[in-house]
């Protein structure tokens, strides 16, 4: 699987809590709540277990996160 | 004469006069109340066990039935659970994995009996006024039985008054806690729902309110009755006119999952209140006298460090005088080890409870993170003494900082407003 279906599928199981949840690429994950304080972390624990990428403190920014095309667009700096 | 006198027979003072009468040092404990008696403070960390098994204790743990905890657990706003387990981190010298929720009538009882059979004299509704002094050195006690006052003298004074904080305020060395002046109301239910999840229904849980430093505890204190509490900023009480029940309800609304649990519960004794604020003396130890526990220093009761601090501080401070006995010398130089290895270790409580409150997200995130989760473990468990470094204290406070310092960081509206430095 790539990233970003590995992405949509946590945020689905874990941060949603259900599966058959509909959730588009370019979907605002901050402004819609899906993404909570808490979740924001779990997301960063989360990309360090499944793919060994240490998100830097200085890079858990609005930018990267507000949505799952721009978070896979940030982790390509980091080679698979 | 005893050698060694006691104001106050809680858990520090009993476990002070146990280990003094197993080291032969006769001594008195005074206690103003006559137990049993009522008092805050029912769940405790695994670290305790050390204690109570070096004084023979844990056998009446078991024989009374207190509700064994395993662990603890969290619930977000967003109704969010997470959990520890004691189990997880197995600590040196501890051979079970839980540690005990009480009903502290019970168990200061029974640890105040517990060093009497050992050998401590015990006298109970005797209230000390003050502790006497010779220029700086303590010399015994005034106390007041029936309205008749009666100088004790002994050679060494252990103030374990609690929150009464006697020579604290004798001596007004007793300095307040510029952060944390928080405010709890608590009381017993029946018909508690105690998890969602049967594993964790006999777990410590902590439910975060979305107000300032505000959680509620529920403890299970026996098969039916379970403990809750409602802490947050002394400031919040004041939006509710000091009105305690309305208080108190504001924080079970405030969290889904506390809610559901206290759906069909009914209360069983009167609400309490308890102003919790923070504080240490600015010193424990004098010429011939040392405070413990509650009485040295008190921090916010987040993490159930409270009777743990009782325990240890006895430990070590029993140990300190044992040596002056043995020396002849009771200065406060010769004390002062004592208080190094107390204040230090509580000084890790103390910034681990600030850590916390300052981003409570982190605390979540480092407890699940697989590179931070055994180190918060250790603390949670209440592995705080004769630690030096504390790496996991410095990798929440690098976050933090890091996060202050960043203008777009996504947790930057959730930093407190405690300082941190």
């Amino acid at each position: 699987m790539d990233r970003k279906t590995i992405l949509m599928d946590y945020i689905k199981n874990e941060i949603m809590r259900n599966r058959n949840a509909r959730l588009a690429e370019d979907e605002d994950l901050l402004g819609s709540g899906i993404l909570d304080s808490l979740a924001i972390l779990q997301m960063v624990a989360f990309i360090d277990e499944q793919f060994g990428i240490e998100v830097p403190d200085q890079d858990v920014v609005y930018e990267n996160f507000n949505s799952i095309q721009a978070l896979t667009e940030y982790l390509k700096q980091y080679p698979g | 004469m005893s050698d060694v006198i006691i104001i106050g027979g809680g858990p520090a003072g009993s476990a002070m006069g146990a280990f003094l009468s197993k080291a032969g040092i006769s001594n008195l404990i005074l206690e103003k109340a006559i137990h049993p008696r009522p008092h805050v403070g029912e769940s405790m960390v695994t670290s305790s066990t050390r204690v109570f098994k070096e004084l023979d204790f844990l056998p009446v743990l078991e024989r009374e039935g207190f509700v064994h905890k395993y662990g603890a657990s969290w619930h977000a706003p967003n109704g969010k659970e997470f959990a520890i387990e004691f189990g997880e981190f197995p600590q040196p010298g501890v051979d079970q994995d839980y540690t005990y929720h009480v009903d502290r009538s019970k168990l200061d009882l029974l640890l105040l009996k517990h060093a009497e059979s050992l050998g401590s004299k015990v006298m109970q509704g005797v209230t000390v006024k003050q502790v006497l002094f010779d220029g700086d050195w303590a010399r015994g006690v005034r106390i007041a039985v029936d309205g008749v006052e009666v100088d004790l003298p002994c050679k060494v004074v252990v103030d374990a008054s609690g929150r009464n904080t006697l020579l604290g305020n004798q001596l007004k060395v007793k300095v307040k806690d510029p952060i944390f002046n928080q405010y709890a109301v608590h009381a017993w239910f029946e018909g508690v729902e105690r998890g969602k999840e049967e594993h964790t229904a006999d777990f410590i849980h902590i439910y975060f309110l979305p107000i300032e430093r505000g959680w509620v505890w529920q403890i299970p204190i026996n098969d039916t009755i379970t403990s809750v509490g409602v802490v947050a900023d002394k400031n919040v009480l004041k939006d509710y006119r000091q009105d305690i029940e309305a208080y108190f309800n504001m924080g079970i609304q405030s969290n889904p999952d506390l809610e559901a649990a206290m759906r069909s519960a009914v209360r069983i004794n009167d609400y309490k209140a308890e102003g919790d604020y923070s504080y240490t003396m600015s010193s424990f130890v004098g010429n011939a006298y040392v405070c413990i526990g509650d009485a040295a220093r008190f921090v916010d009761p987040i993490f159930s460090s409270g009777v743990s601090v009782a325990l240890y501080s006895a430990k070590y401070a029993s140990e300190q005088i044992r040596l002056a006995f043995e020396t002849g010398d009771f200065s406060e130089a010769a004390l002062k080890p004592y208080e190094e290895k107390l204040r230090s270790g509580v000084n890790v409580w103390y910034e681990f409870i600030r850590l916390y409150y300052k981003l409570l997200p982190l605390f979540t995130h480092f407890i699940q993170s697989k590179t931070h989760r055994i180190e918060v473990l250790r603390l949670l468990q209440g592995e705080v003494y004769n630690r030096g470094e504390v790496p996991v204290l410095d990798a929440m406070r690098k976050y933090i900082e890091s996060v202050e310092n960043s203008d777009k960081h996504l947790l930057k509206d959730k930093l407190t407003s405690i300082p941190i430095d």
